[in-house]
Protein backbone atom coordinates (compact mmCIF):
# COMPACT_ATOMS: atom_id res chain seq x y z
CA UNK A 1 0.00 0.00 0.00
CA UNK A 2 2.95 2.19 0.93
CA UNK A 3 4.83 1.68 -2.33
CA UNK A 4 1.51 2.62 -4.06
CA UNK A 5 1.10 5.89 -2.46
CA UNK A 6 4.72 6.61 -2.79
CA UNK A 7 4.58 5.70 -6.67
CA UNK A 8 1.26 7.86 -7.13
CA UNK A 9 2.82 10.79 -5.29
CA UNK A 10 6.29 10.48 -7.37
CA UNK A 11 4.43 10.61 -10.89
CA UNK A 12 2.01 13.34 -9.55
CA UNK A 13 4.88 15.80 -8.17
CA UNK A 14 6.86 14.54 -11.39
CA UNK A 15 4.06 15.69 -13.88
CA UNK A 16 3.64 18.62 -11.91
CA UNK A 17 6.76 20.02 -12.95
CA UNK A 18 6.19 19.25 -15.97
CA UNK A 19 3.16 21.13 -16.28
CA UNK A 20 5.22 24.09 -13.95
CA UNK A 21 7.68 24.72 -16.91
CA UNK A 22 4.91 24.54 -19.74
CA UNK A 23 3.05 27.45 -17.96
CA UNK A 24 6.34 29.34 -17.07
CA UNK A 25 6.90 29.01 -20.70
CA UNK A 26 3.42 30.58 -21.93
CA UNK A 27 3.57 32.88 -18.78
CA UNK A 28 6.76 34.40 -20.63
CA UNK A 29 5.39 35.35 -23.45
CA UNK A 30 2.95 36.81 -21.69
CA UNK A 31 5.10 39.06 -19.70
CA UNK A 32 7.37 39.73 -22.63
CA UNK A 33 4.20 40.67 -25.11
CA UNK A 34 3.05 42.97 -21.69
CA UNK A 35 6.40 44.47 -21.53
CA UNK A 36 6.34 45.01 -25.47
CA UNK A 37 2.81 47.08 -25.14
CA UNK A 38 4.65 49.14 -22.02
CA UNK A 39 7.32 50.50 -24.46
CA UNK A 40 5.07 50.96 -27.93
CA UNK A 41 3.55 53.20 -25.30
CA UNK A 42 6.54 54.91 -24.19
CA UNK A 43 7.88 55.07 -27.47
CA UNK A 44 4.75 57.14 -27.77
CA UNK A 45 5.01 59.10 -25.35
CA UNK A 46 8.76 60.44 -26.37
CA UNK A 47 7.64 60.52 -29.76
CA UNK A 48 4.35 62.27 -30.01
CA UNK A 49 4.48 64.43 -26.19
CA UNK A 50 8.06 64.69 -25.33
CA UNK A 51 7.38 64.09 -21.82
CA UNK A 52 10.55 63.30 -19.60
CA UNK A 53 10.85 59.93 -18.44
CA UNK A 54 9.91 60.56 -14.80
CA UNK A 55 6.10 61.41 -15.92
CA UNK A 56 5.98 58.90 -18.71
CA UNK A 57 7.00 55.78 -16.62
CA UNK A 58 4.38 57.53 -13.99
CA UNK A 59 1.31 57.65 -16.80
CA UNK A 60 2.62 54.11 -18.07
CA UNK A 61 2.49 53.21 -14.49
CA UNK A 62 -1.42 54.68 -13.99
CA UNK A 63 -2.49 52.80 -17.21
CA UNK A 64 -1.11 49.63 -17.02
CA UNK A 65 -2.48 46.84 -14.25
CA UNK A 66 -0.40 44.05 -14.37
CA UNK A 67 3.12 42.18 -14.10
CA UNK A 68 4.53 45.33 -14.40
CA UNK A 69 2.66 47.82 -12.31
CA UNK A 70 4.95 47.52 -8.78
CA UNK A 71 8.09 48.14 -10.72
CA UNK A 72 6.72 51.12 -13.04
CA UNK A 73 5.23 52.98 -9.52
CA UNK A 74 8.57 52.57 -7.55
CA UNK A 75 10.48 53.59 -10.47
CA UNK A 76 8.85 56.83 -11.04
CA UNK A 77 8.36 57.56 -7.50
CA UNK A 78 12.67 57.42 -7.27
CA UNK A 79 12.42 59.39 -10.60
CA UNK A 80 10.89 62.25 -9.11
CA UNK A 81 12.30 62.25 -6.23
CA UNK A 82 15.55 62.88 -7.48
CA UNK A 83 17.45 61.50 -4.77
CA UNK A 84 21.16 61.05 -5.97
CA UNK A 85 20.59 58.40 -8.11
CA UNK A 86 21.16 57.81 -12.11
CA UNK A 87 18.40 56.54 -14.17
CA UNK A 88 20.19 53.24 -15.21
CA UNK A 89 20.79 52.48 -11.67
CA UNK A 90 16.97 53.31 -10.01
CA UNK A 91 16.00 51.02 -13.43
CA UNK A 92 17.95 47.78 -12.52
CA UNK A 93 17.26 48.05 -8.78
CA UNK A 94 14.05 47.93 -9.88
CA UNK A 95 14.58 45.24 -12.11
CA UNK A 96 15.82 43.30 -9.57
CA UNK A 97 13.48 44.21 -6.68
CA UNK A 98 10.14 44.04 -8.53
CA UNK A 99 10.45 41.92 -11.23
CA UNK A 100 12.22 38.61 -10.01
CA UNK A 101 8.95 36.98 -9.32
CA UNK A 102 7.83 36.96 -13.26
CA UNK A 103 8.43 34.19 -15.24
CA UNK A 104 11.12 36.26 -17.24
CA UNK A 105 14.75 34.81 -17.59
CA UNK A 106 17.98 35.12 -17.74
CA UNK A 107 18.52 36.35 -20.87
CA UNK A 108 15.42 38.97 -20.93
CA UNK A 109 16.07 40.42 -17.76
CA UNK A 110 19.95 41.37 -19.17
CA UNK A 111 18.00 42.86 -22.12
CA UNK A 112 15.67 45.03 -19.95
CA UNK A 113 19.05 46.17 -17.91
CA UNK A 114 20.21 47.03 -21.28
CA UNK A 115 17.81 48.86 -22.28
CA UNK A 116 18.07 50.91 -18.45
CA UNK A 117 21.21 52.04 -19.77
CA UNK A 118 20.12 52.93 -23.04
CA UNK A 119 17.24 54.84 -21.98
CA UNK A 120 17.24 59.07 -21.15
CA UNK A 121 20.98 60.44 -22.25
CA UNK A 122 20.38 60.26 -26.01
CA UNK A 123 18.45 63.03 -28.52
CA UNK A 124 14.64 62.49 -29.61
CA UNK A 125 15.35 60.27 -32.73
CA UNK A 126 18.17 58.18 -31.52
CA UNK A 127 16.32 57.27 -28.18
CA UNK A 128 13.22 56.36 -30.39
CA UNK A 129 15.76 54.19 -33.01
CA UNK A 130 17.25 52.37 -29.41
CA UNK A 131 13.67 51.97 -28.53
CA UNK A 132 12.37 50.40 -31.96
CA UNK A 133 15.55 48.00 -31.19
CA UNK A 134 14.58 46.54 -28.44
CA UNK A 135 11.13 46.00 -29.77
CA UNK A 136 12.09 44.20 -32.33
CA UNK A 137 14.34 41.71 -30.07
CA UNK A 138 11.42 41.53 -27.56
CA UNK A 139 9.21 40.73 -31.12
CA UNK A 140 11.73 38.56 -31.84
CA UNK A 141 12.00 36.64 -28.81
CA UNK A 142 8.30 36.42 -28.55
CA UNK A 143 7.62 34.99 -32.37
CA UNK A 144 10.80 32.44 -31.47
CA UNK A 145 8.99 31.02 -28.39
CA UNK A 146 5.68 31.23 -29.54
CA UNK A 147 6.42 28.74 -32.84
CA UNK A 148 8.36 26.26 -30.56
CA UNK A 149 5.48 27.01 -27.53
CA UNK A 150 3.50 23.95 -28.54
CA UNK A 151 5.93 21.71 -29.05
CA UNK A 152 7.85 22.35 -25.67
CA UNK A 153 4.75 22.15 -23.74
CA UNK A 154 4.28 18.35 -24.72
CA UNK A 155 7.65 17.78 -24.12
CA UNK A 156 7.73 19.52 -20.52
CA UNK A 157 4.20 17.67 -19.92
CA UNK A 158 5.27 14.16 -21.45
CA UNK A 159 8.79 14.78 -19.80
CA UNK A 160 7.63 15.11 -16.23
CA UNK A 161 4.65 11.77 -16.74
CA UNK A 162 7.09 9.72 -18.37
CA UNK A 163 10.29 11.01 -15.41
CA UNK A 164 7.64 10.22 -13.00
CA UNK A 165 6.52 6.52 -14.32
CA UNK A 166 10.87 6.51 -14.69
CA UNK A 167 11.78 7.03 -11.40
CA UNK A 168 9.06 5.16 -9.75
CA UNK A 169 10.00 1.50 -11.61
CA UNK A 170 13.66 2.19 -10.25
CA UNK A 171 12.91 2.96 -6.65
CA UNK A 172 10.32 -0.08 -6.86
CA UNK B 1 9.21 82.12 -1.82
CA UNK B 2 12.09 79.85 -3.57
CA UNK B 3 11.44 76.28 -2.45
CA UNK B 4 14.68 75.30 -1.41
CA UNK B 5 14.83 71.19 -1.50
CA UNK B 6 12.99 71.46 -4.69
CA UNK B 7 15.61 74.03 -5.92
CA UNK B 8 18.33 71.29 -4.34
CA UNK B 9 17.30 68.53 -5.83
CA UNK B 10 18.78 69.32 -9.38
CA UNK B 11 22.01 69.08 -8.36
CA UNK B 12 24.90 66.19 -7.56
CA UNK B 13 24.92 64.72 -4.71
CA UNK B 14 28.40 66.38 -3.41
CA UNK B 15 26.85 69.81 -4.82
CA UNK B 16 23.63 69.24 -2.81
CA UNK B 17 24.91 68.56 0.49
CA UNK B 18 27.47 71.83 0.02
CA UNK B 19 24.48 74.13 -1.02
CA UNK B 20 22.19 72.67 2.24
CA UNK B 21 24.88 73.34 4.67
CA UNK B 22 25.15 77.39 3.35
CA UNK B 23 23.59 79.78 5.76
CA UNK B 24 21.87 81.78 3.29
CA UNK B 25 18.46 83.39 2.83
CA UNK B 26 17.70 81.61 -0.66
CA UNK B 27 15.56 84.87 -1.21
CA UNK B 28 18.47 86.85 -1.95
CA UNK B 29 20.30 84.11 -4.08
CA UNK B 30 20.35 85.04 -7.52
CA UNK B 31 22.65 82.73 -9.46
CA UNK B 32 24.61 79.50 -8.78
CA UNK B 33 27.10 78.80 -11.85
CA UNK B 34 28.62 76.00 -11.59
CA UNK B 35 32.14 75.32 -14.52
CA UNK B 36 34.15 72.23 -15.08
CA UNK B 37 37.56 72.30 -12.94
CA UNK B 38 36.64 75.45 -11.66
CA UNK B 39 35.05 77.02 -7.98
CA UNK B 40 31.34 76.72 -7.44
CA UNK B 41 30.33 80.45 -7.26
CA UNK B 42 27.09 82.11 -6.35
CA UNK B 43 25.73 85.40 -7.00
CA UNK B 44 24.07 86.45 -3.68
CA UNK B 45 22.60 89.82 -2.93
CA UNK B 46 24.31 91.58 -5.75
CA UNK B 47 27.66 89.86 -4.98
CA UNK B 48 29.90 87.11 -5.97
CA UNK B 49 30.70 84.65 -3.78
CA UNK B 50 32.85 81.33 -3.53
CA UNK B 51 31.85 78.08 -2.03
CA UNK B 52 34.00 76.85 0.00
CA UNK B 53 34.62 72.68 0.98
CA UNK B 54 33.07 73.17 4.34
CA UNK B 55 29.71 74.90 2.79
CA UNK B 56 30.73 78.31 3.82
CA UNK B 57 30.71 81.67 1.88
CA UNK B 58 34.08 82.82 0.73
CA UNK B 59 35.84 85.70 -0.97
CA UNK B 60 38.71 83.64 -2.11
CA UNK B 61 40.06 80.53 -4.21
CA UNK B 62 41.37 79.09 -0.98
CA UNK B 63 39.85 76.10 0.28
CA UNK B 64 37.35 76.24 -3.06
CA UNK B 65 35.12 73.91 -3.56
CA UNK B 66 36.59 72.68 -7.70
CA UNK B 67 33.85 71.27 -9.73
CA UNK B 68 34.44 67.92 -11.35
CA UNK B 69 32.94 67.20 -14.83
CA UNK B 70 31.16 63.85 -13.37
CA UNK B 71 29.65 67.05 -11.03
CA UNK B 72 28.27 68.35 -13.99
CA UNK B 73 27.13 65.31 -16.02
CA UNK B 74 25.12 64.72 -12.91
CA UNK B 75 23.50 67.72 -12.40
CA UNK B 76 22.28 67.69 -16.20
CA UNK B 77 20.94 64.39 -15.32
CA UNK B 78 18.61 65.89 -12.94
CA UNK B 79 17.99 69.37 -14.74
CA UNK B 80 16.88 67.24 -18.01
CA UNK B 81 14.59 64.67 -15.46
CA UNK B 82 16.82 61.83 -17.06
CA UNK B 83 15.48 62.98 -20.47
CA UNK B 84 17.66 64.77 -22.68
CA UNK B 85 15.58 63.73 -25.50
CA UNK B 86 12.65 66.02 -23.92
CA UNK B 87 14.80 69.14 -23.77
CA UNK B 88 16.41 69.19 -27.52
CA UNK B 89 14.72 72.46 -28.39
CA UNK B 90 15.79 74.53 -25.21
CA UNK B 91 19.02 72.65 -25.04
CA UNK B 92 19.57 73.86 -28.60
CA UNK B 93 18.63 77.22 -27.88
CA UNK B 94 21.52 76.77 -24.70
CA UNK B 95 18.95 77.06 -21.74
CA UNK B 96 16.36 74.64 -19.85
CA UNK B 97 13.34 76.23 -17.57
CA UNK B 98 13.00 74.10 -14.59
CA UNK B 99 10.46 73.67 -12.03
CA UNK B 100 9.71 77.17 -10.11
CA UNK B 101 11.01 79.05 -13.19
CA UNK B 102 14.45 79.22 -12.84
CA UNK B 103 16.32 79.44 -15.92
CA UNK B 104 19.19 77.08 -16.68
CA UNK B 105 21.76 78.34 -18.73
CA UNK B 106 24.20 76.04 -20.82
CA UNK B 107 27.51 75.67 -22.55
CA UNK B 108 29.14 72.79 -24.03
CA UNK B 109 30.40 72.07 -27.04
CA UNK B 110 27.97 72.61 -29.97
CA UNK B 111 26.97 69.97 -32.82
CA UNK B 112 26.31 71.80 -36.29
CA UNK B 113 24.09 70.60 -38.65
CA UNK B 114 24.39 72.36 -42.28
CA UNK B 115 25.64 75.32 -40.50
CA UNK B 116 22.00 75.13 -37.81
CA UNK B 117 23.07 74.28 -34.49
CA UNK B 118 21.62 70.53 -34.09
CA UNK B 119 22.49 69.77 -30.22
CA UNK B 120 25.09 70.39 -27.89
CA UNK B 121 27.35 67.85 -25.83
CA UNK B 122 29.58 67.91 -23.39
CA UNK B 123 27.79 70.33 -21.11
CA UNK B 124 30.59 71.83 -19.16
CA UNK B 125 29.33 75.16 -17.71
CA UNK B 126 25.88 75.39 -16.23
CA UNK B 127 23.99 78.90 -14.57
CA UNK B 128 21.29 78.76 -12.55
CA UNK B 129 19.48 81.77 -12.52
CA UNK B 130 16.48 82.01 -9.98
CA UNK B 131 13.30 83.12 -10.37
CA UNK B 132 11.81 85.19 -7.78
CA UNK B 133 8.30 85.61 -7.13
CA UNK B 134 7.78 89.03 -5.51
CA UNK B 135 4.15 89.85 -5.34
CA UNK B 136 3.57 93.30 -5.27
CA UNK B 137 6.22 94.38 -6.98
CA UNK B 138 4.18 96.39 -9.34
CA UNK B 139 2.47 98.11 -6.97
CA UNK B 140 4.18 101.72 -8.11
CA UNK B 141 3.70 101.23 -11.94
CA UNK B 142 -0.16 99.99 -11.58
CA UNK B 143 -1.70 103.25 -11.58
CA UNK B 144 -0.16 104.37 -14.53
CA UNK B 145 -0.93 101.06 -16.68
CA UNK B 146 -5.23 101.53 -16.52
CA UNK B 147 -6.61 103.77 -19.18
CA UNK B 148 -9.56 105.01 -17.11
CA UNK B 149 -12.00 103.36 -18.93
CA UNK B 150 -11.78 99.63 -18.02
CA UNK B 151 -8.98 98.20 -20.37
CA UNK B 152 -5.32 99.13 -19.76
CA UNK B 153 -2.56 100.33 -21.80
CA UNK B 154 -0.65 98.61 -24.53
CA UNK B 155 3.06 98.74 -22.42
CA UNK B 156 6.45 97.65 -23.26
CA UNK B 157 8.71 97.34 -20.33
CA UNK B 158 12.32 97.98 -21.39
CA UNK B 159 15.07 96.87 -19.15
CA UNK B 160 18.97 95.33 -19.46
CA UNK B 161 19.47 91.49 -18.31
CA UNK B 162 18.86 90.60 -14.60
CA UNK B 163 16.97 93.85 -13.77
CA UNK B 164 13.42 91.80 -12.87
CA UNK B 165 11.50 92.93 -16.19
CA UNK B 166 10.07 89.75 -15.82
CA UNK B 167 9.29 89.49 -12.20
CA UNK B 168 7.62 92.82 -12.73
CA UNK B 169 5.74 91.76 -16.11
CA UNK B 170 4.50 88.42 -13.72
CA UNK B 171 2.92 90.79 -11.20
CA UNK B 172 1.67 92.81 -13.64
CA UNK B 173 -0.52 90.30 -14.89
CA UNK B 174 -1.46 89.20 -12.04
CA UNK B 175 -2.35 92.89 -11.10
CA UNK B 176 -4.46 93.30 -14.21
CA UNK B 177 -5.68 89.95 -13.77
CA UNK B 178 -7.27 89.87 -10.06
CA UNK B 179 -8.30 93.81 -10.56
CA UNK B 180 -6.74 96.48 -8.73
CA UNK B 181 -7.11 99.57 -7.71
CA UNK B 182 -10.64 99.45 -8.11
CA UNK B 183 -10.49 98.40 -11.78
CA UNK B 184 -12.05 94.70 -12.68
CA UNK B 185 -10.38 91.46 -13.16
CA UNK B 186 -9.12 91.61 -17.21
CA UNK B 187 -8.76 88.17 -19.04
CA UNK B 188 -5.24 87.93 -19.40
CA UNK B 189 -3.64 85.44 -22.41
CA UNK B 190 -0.06 84.67 -21.47
CA UNK B 191 2.57 83.17 -24.02
CA UNK B 192 5.24 81.64 -21.91
CA UNK B 193 7.51 80.75 -24.42
CA UNK B 194 10.40 79.90 -21.87
CA UNK B 195 8.19 79.14 -18.89
CA UNK B 196 9.76 81.92 -17.31
CA UNK B 197 6.31 83.60 -16.38
CA UNK B 198 3.96 80.93 -15.14
CA UNK B 199 6.80 77.99 -14.32
CA UNK B 200 4.25 75.56 -15.32
CA UNK B 201 4.54 72.16 -14.48
CA UNK B 202 2.56 69.68 -16.37
CA UNK B 203 0.44 72.92 -17.90
CA UNK B 204 -0.57 74.24 -14.43
CA UNK B 205 1.03 77.58 -13.47
CA UNK B 206 2.86 77.11 -10.20
CA UNK B 207 3.22 81.32 -9.93
CA UNK B 208 0.74 83.56 -8.76
CA UNK B 209 -0.70 84.58 -12.35
CA UNK B 210 -4.14 85.77 -11.33
CA UNK B 211 -7.33 84.48 -11.19
CA UNK B 212 -8.78 85.53 -14.57
CA UNK B 213 -5.25 84.12 -16.71
CA UNK B 214 -5.07 81.57 -19.70
CA UNK B 215 -1.47 80.49 -19.92
CA UNK B 216 0.03 78.87 -23.33
CA UNK B 217 3.17 76.73 -22.01
CA UNK B 218 6.13 76.42 -24.91
CA UNK B 219 4.36 78.05 -27.35
CA UNK B 220 6.67 80.09 -29.92
CA UNK B 221 5.58 84.10 -28.89
CA UNK B 222 4.23 85.11 -32.38
CA UNK B 223 2.47 81.55 -32.87
CA UNK B 224 0.70 81.79 -29.36
CA UNK B 225 -0.51 85.64 -29.54
CA UNK B 226 -2.76 84.61 -32.47
CA UNK B 227 -3.47 81.14 -31.06
CA UNK B 228 -5.11 82.62 -27.65
CA UNK B 229 -6.68 85.69 -29.37
CA UNK B 230 -8.75 82.98 -31.81
CA UNK B 231 -9.59 80.81 -28.76
CA UNK B 232 -9.58 82.24 -25.39
CA UNK B 233 -10.39 86.07 -25.85
CA UNK B 234 -8.21 87.76 -23.93
CA UNK B 235 -8.58 91.78 -23.24
CA UNK B 236 -4.50 92.02 -22.37
CA UNK B 237 -2.13 89.67 -23.99
CA UNK B 238 1.42 89.07 -21.95
CA UNK B 239 4.40 88.10 -23.10
CA UNK B 240 8.25 88.37 -22.61
CA UNK B 241 11.61 89.37 -24.25
CA UNK B 242 9.95 90.52 -27.68
CA UNK B 243 12.16 91.16 -30.65
CA UNK B 244 12.18 88.92 -34.03
CA UNK B 245 10.66 90.31 -37.05
CA UNK B 246 7.40 87.57 -36.61
CA UNK B 247 6.57 88.67 -32.90
CA UNK B 248 6.38 92.65 -34.18
CA UNK B 249 3.83 91.09 -37.07
CA UNK B 250 2.05 88.94 -34.34
CA UNK B 251 2.20 92.09 -31.45
CA UNK B 252 0.54 94.42 -34.74
CA UNK B 253 -2.33 91.75 -35.13
CA UNK B 254 -3.00 91.84 -31.46
CA UNK B 255 -2.92 95.21 -31.00
CA UNK B 256 -5.51 95.43 -34.34
CA UNK B 257 -7.94 92.90 -33.00
CA UNK B 258 -8.60 95.11 -30.17
CA UNK B 259 -6.43 93.24 -27.54
CA UNK B 260 -4.08 95.08 -25.37
CA UNK B 261 -0.48 94.17 -24.81
CA UNK B 262 2.32 93.85 -21.90
CA UNK B 263 5.74 92.70 -23.54
CA UNK B 264 9.13 92.92 -22.24
CA UNK B 265 12.35 93.98 -24.05
CA UNK B 266 16.12 94.34 -23.77
CA UNK B 267 17.38 97.22 -23.59
CA UNK B 268 17.75 100.80 -21.95
CA UNK B 269 15.90 103.21 -23.08
CA UNK B 270 13.12 104.28 -25.41
CA UNK B 271 16.07 105.35 -27.24
CA UNK B 272 17.99 102.07 -27.20
CA UNK B 273 14.88 100.50 -28.67
CA UNK B 274 14.43 102.93 -31.77
CA UNK B 275 17.86 102.14 -32.71
CA UNK B 276 17.09 98.79 -33.10
CA UNK B 277 16.10 97.71 -36.66
CA UNK B 278 12.79 95.82 -35.94
CA UNK B 279 11.33 97.39 -32.80
CA UNK B 280 11.91 100.73 -33.88
CA UNK B 281 8.79 100.75 -36.33
CA UNK B 282 6.68 100.04 -33.44
CA UNK B 283 7.96 103.35 -31.53
CA UNK B 284 7.66 105.49 -34.09
CA UNK B 285 3.72 104.95 -35.35
CA UNK B 286 2.88 104.79 -31.24
CA UNK B 287 1.72 101.69 -30.80
CA UNK B 288 2.84 101.52 -27.10
CA UNK B 289 1.05 103.70 -24.54
CA UNK B 290 3.36 103.10 -21.61
CA UNK B 291 7.23 102.61 -21.55
CA UNK B 292 8.44 101.44 -18.35
CA UNK B 293 12.19 101.20 -17.72
CA UNK B 294 14.01 99.41 -15.19
CA UNK B 295 17.73 99.28 -14.03
CA UNK B 296 19.40 97.37 -11.21
CA UNK B 297 21.13 101.07 -9.78
CA UNK B 298 19.81 100.93 -5.94
CA UNK B 299 18.16 97.69 -6.30
CA UNK B 300 16.93 94.93 -8.63
CA UNK B 301 13.55 95.87 -10.50
CA UNK B 302 14.20 99.84 -9.65
CA UNK B 303 12.11 101.97 -11.86
CA UNK B 304 13.98 104.66 -13.47
CA UNK B 305 11.21 106.19 -15.33
CA UNK B 306 7.62 105.84 -17.14
CA UNK B 307 6.65 107.43 -20.36
CA UNK B 308 4.04 108.10 -22.31
CA UNK B 309 2.97 107.24 -25.99
CA UNK B 310 5.17 110.40 -27.07
CA UNK B 311 7.57 110.19 -24.87
CA UNK B 312 7.01 112.34 -22.22
CA UNK B 313 8.14 111.09 -18.53
CA UNK B 314 5.00 110.85 -16.09
CA UNK B 315 6.81 108.89 -13.50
Amino acid sequence: MNKLIGAVLVISSCSMLGFYFSSELKTRIDNLKELKKLLILLRGDIEFANTPLPEAVQTLSKRHDGTYKEFLENISKQLLDLKGESFASIWKKGVKEYLMHTSLVKEDYALLNQLGDSIGYLDKTMQINTLDLYLEQIDRTISELSESVKERTHLYNSLGIMGGIFITIILL
Amino acid sequence: MIKKEELLKIFSSKIRTLLSRLDINYELLQEIRLRANSPLFIIYDNKEYIVDCDGRLSDSIKNAFYIDINEIKETMEYISNFSFYAFEDEIRQGFITIAGGHRIGISGKVILDNEKIRSMKYISFINIRLSHQIEGCADKVMPYLYDGVGGCFNTLIISPPRCGKTTLLRDIIRQLSDGARGNKGLIVGVVDERSEIGACYMGVPQNNLGIRTDVLDCCPKAKGMMMLIRSMSPRVIAVDEVGSDEDIKAIKYVMNCGCKLIATVHGNSIEDIKNKPILDELIKKKLFERYIILNNESEIGHVEGIYDKEGLKIY
